[in-house]
């Protein structure tokens, strides 16, 4: 079975929509890949005028929330980088106990790729990355400023919904069978860190 | 046989998979199906054998959808789904635009149409059905429906994303009316739009799901942009007006508030200088406070003033903060007839925990003290007057050793605290405090209340405790000008303040205006009711005045010999001031020889000099 790859389009978030849009991409993204039994449930985004869906499901819930917490650390920690976190579908295959190995094993049917660049606001003086903004002129125009960067988020955020909708269509043969009583597929929330 | 049954799965397939896109798709856009969705709570925890199909559960399917799908059973014709926006011509805000926005609408004149979106539902296939056989057909049917399952995940998902479910929440918002409306038109064949309506319009096909011998195929065809629409709400203002707004200063503040057949609701209401319940939720059980009402828990009541409804089963708010709607207005007027003609009402409602438990109202008596209560509230609240009670029950307290003991539960009045109490403002709050501490001799009292008023006769013969109630209880905080009369009384006086700082607030508790609207007898029960609360602050007090009265009736020193060293001495007190205390015996006795003493030197100075011989009498 092949592993088909998604790589979204890539998001330029400042530090305190990080979570929002994390959350929206994620959660979307799994309530394609939860197919069993499920009540969608529609949650309305704070900061942008989009409204996704989830799956419902408490666990996953939290355990999304986690993965997000670790990410925005990680942020923290390396600002000004565009960095990557991972959503990948496995299915578990129970290997041939040998000498060696005695583990079941991760086959990964589906892998993606959300790609943020985390830009910071110059509340100090230092600002080394080329994506900041610098307010000079607070008032109406940096208002204006904020809002039209918003309108531009927000209208990168609507096209990687829907890059997610059309890739969920157009390949759907490497989705596994659905097991019965499994509500999602096993997946796994990662923070690759092979890149600039 | 094998073959109808596996085109009869697919047939079902197919069939379900129309039902199902059909429901996610009117309950998406069409916001009168989708809040009869809404109203059903309870109907949305359980999972029907329609939720179970495609594994989306998405609740009950309006009625209308069943006979959509009986209408389009030839499943090889296509499903045509057209959204459509319906906009009113500009119209007057008049009231009842606010009520019915489709009477307005029919009112208002022309309206537009225009069909925002278009879902196309069709199973494509030749029209010779060929189902596949044997052990590849189970295999099929389950990638079949796999697949439906995921083109219906991003189907709802897409829902959310595309520019008419924006005005689809704006419409399903009840707080506010628009001038348009979304309705929809289900067929099986579609009007090919205008080069005009194809202008601004979108197109995306979903892709199609193989289904041999044919496939499902799902396609949108939206407006990108609804901007160019004009549409905006009718009117700012709220959707229901009352005529008959508590909180105005005109309104009568005796008016009860409305039964709620649903169950009652947290409520504020803006009176002036209004104390938020949280500050003393249990001790003013108003009529229009969640206690009153329902049994709500006391967290609730404390975290709910102010606030809008709880309850959303009980959609009429009795928070007048904002502008009570007009059925609220109009239960305001049933509760007030059945709260003051009957009590039967009452069964709905639960106690409040402001209401001790130790009291035992009937249930007339909590209702008709519902009303002192509520105006309680107002006195203490908005700047009013306290009304003073009729003269003749004032009398009927004021007047000293009064022949029923069962009426005193404290002592009587004295004559000259009687005239004081008369003659100052604070007295009815004394007076009050009477008639409650008497209310509450009248029905249970409490043990420790009984028991000190259980020494009646020196208690009773106590004419000094209304000027220490007035004096404990008036609103100024100072003490009362009865216990300043004499010197001698300044220990009391340093007794009374204390009383004073423990109950600083027994005026506001207890305090009612006018009863000349109320029944004297379910005041008095109501008082006792609202009472039992503070026993345990009047009992303190009670025992101050008890204390008071018995030192002041204690027997005068005259007619004690053995704080007396000579006999000569109760010639000298006979004149002097009667009221003596064994508690204060030593201190006037030394003050008094010492002052008769120095009366005796004055006399034999007096006498010396006109030559008179004092005859002195041994007394050292």
């Amino acid at each position: 079975m092949n592993c088909e790859v998604c790589q979204l389009k890539e998001l330029e978030v400042e530090h305190f929509e990080i979570r929002e849009v994390l959350r929206c991409i994620l959660h979307t993204i799994v309530f394609h890949r939860a197919l069993g039994l499920v009540r969608p449930k529609d949650v309305d985004l704070e900061l942008f005028e989009i409204t996704y869906v989830q799956c419902g499901d408490v666990e996953l819930e939290k355990k999304i929330d986690e993965k997000i917490d670790q990410f925005i650390s990680w942020v923290e920690k390396h600002p000004n980088k565009k960095s990557q976190i991972c959503l990948s579908f496995y299915e578990v295959k129970s290997k041939q106990p040998s000498w060696f190995t005695n583990k079941t094993e991760r086959l990964y049917w589906e892998q993606w790729y959300v790609n943020l660049n985390v830009t910071q606001q110059p509340k100090q003086h230092s600002s080394k990355s080329h994506h900041t903004k610098v307010v000079v002129d607070p008032g109406e125009s940096a208002n204006e400023e904020r809002s039209s960067r918003r309108a531009m988020v927000e209208a990168s955020l609507r096209e990687v919904l829907f890059q997610i909708i059309k890739f969920v269509n157009e390949k759907k043969d490497h989705v596994p069978p659905i097991s019965e009583g499994v509500i999602y597929f096993p997946y796994e929330i990662t923070m690759p860190r092979k890149f600039q | 046989m094998e073959m109808d049954r596996e085109s009869g799965k697919l047939e079902q397939i197919v069939s379900q998979f129309r039902s199902k896109i059909l429901h996610v798709v009117l309950d998406s856009r069409v916001p009168s199906l989708h809040r009869h969705q809404q109203q059903d709570s309870l109907s949305l925890s359980r999972v029907r054998k329609t939720d179970k199909w495609f594994n989306l559960v998405l609740g009950d399917r309006p009625p209308a959808l069943e006979n959509l799908n009986f209408s389009l059973r030839n499943l090889l014709d296509p499903m045509v789904i057209d959204i459509i926006l319906v906009r009113h011509a500009s119209c007057s805000s008049s009231v009842d635009n606010l009520y019915s926005p489709s009477a307005a609408a029919a009112a208002a004149g022309p309206s537009t149409e225009t069909v925002i979106e278009r879902w196309v539902v069709q199973y494509d296939c030749p029209r010779v059905f060929a189902s596949p056989s044997g052990a590849d057909a189970s295999v099929s049917y389950k990638k079949i429906y796999k697949k439906c399952i995921l083109l219906l995940r991003s189907l709802y998902t897409q829902m959310r994303l595309l520019p008419a479910y924006r005005i689809f929440r704006q419409l399903s918002s009840l707080n506010q009316t628009y001038n348009f409306d979304i309705v929809y038109k289900v067929s099986s064949f579609s009007h090919p739009f205008s080069r005009e309506e194809e202008d601004g319009m979108k197109e995306y096909s979903f892709a199609p799901v193989e289904a041999l011998p044919g496939c499902l195929c799902v396609s949108v065809t939206y407006h990108a942009t609804l901007s160019d629409f004009n549409l905006e709400p009718l009117v700012s203002l709220p959707p229901k007006i009352i005529t008959d707004y508590v909180g105005s200063p005109t309104t009568d503040p005796m008016r009860s508030f409305p039964s709620s057949e649903r169950g009652a609701h947290a409520t504020s209401f803006p009176f002036r200088g209004l104390r938020p319940p949280s500050s003393a939720p249990f001790q003013r059980p108003h009529s229009w406070s969640s206690g009153f009402h329902r049994g709500i828990p006391p967290t609730k009541t404390q975290s709910l003033a102010g606030s809008p409804p709880v309850y959303r089963t009980s959609p009429k708010p009795y928070d007048i903060t904002s502008p009570p709607t007009d059925l609220y207005g109009n239960r305001i007027q049933n509760h007030r007839v059945s709260i003051l003609q009957q009590a039967t009402a009452y069964d709905e409602y639960k106690l409040s925990p402001p209401f001790s438990p130790s009291a035992s109202p009937s249930t007339p008596t909590y209702l008709s003290g519902a009303n002192p209560l509520l105006t309680r509230h107002c006195s203490e609240t908005a700047p009013v007057t306290i009304p003073l009670p009729p003269t003749g029950r004032s009398n009927r307290y004021l007047s000293p050793n009064s022949s029923d003991p069962s009426r005193h539960s404290l002592p009587p009045l004295s004559p000259r605290s009687s005239k004081h109490d008369t003659s100052s403002q604070e007295s009815p709050s004394g007076i009050r405090s009477y008639r409650k501490i008497e209310a509450l001799r009248a029905g249970e009292s409490p043990s420790g209340l009984s028991n000190l008023y259980s020494a009646p006769k020196v208690v009773r013969d106590s004419k000094d405790d209304s000027g220490r109630f007035s004096g404990l209880l008036s609103s100024s905080g100072s003490p009362r000008i009865g216990f300043s009369r004499s010197s001698s009384r300044l220990s009391f006086q340093d007794d009374m303040d204390d009383c004073e700082f423990s109950c600083p607030f027994d005026v506001d508790d207890v305090d009612v205006s006018d009863s000349s609207s109320q029944n004297t007898e379910n005041k008095r029960s109501s008082e006792f009711t609202a009472q039992s609360n503070l026993v345990g602050k009047k009992s303190q007090d009670a025992a101050v005045g008890i204390l008071v009265h018995m030192l002041r009736t204690a027997p005068p020193l005259r007619q004690d010999s053995s704080c007396y060293s000579t006999r000569s001495l109760r010639a000298e007190y006979e004149g002097g001031v009667g009221i003596a205390s064994g508690f204060f015996m030593p201190r006037k006795t030394a003050d008094a020889l010492e002052e008769l003493n120095s009366y005796r030197e004055m006399k034999d100075l007096l006498l010396s000099k006109s030559g008179t011989q004092v005859r002195k009498e041994g007394m050292k």
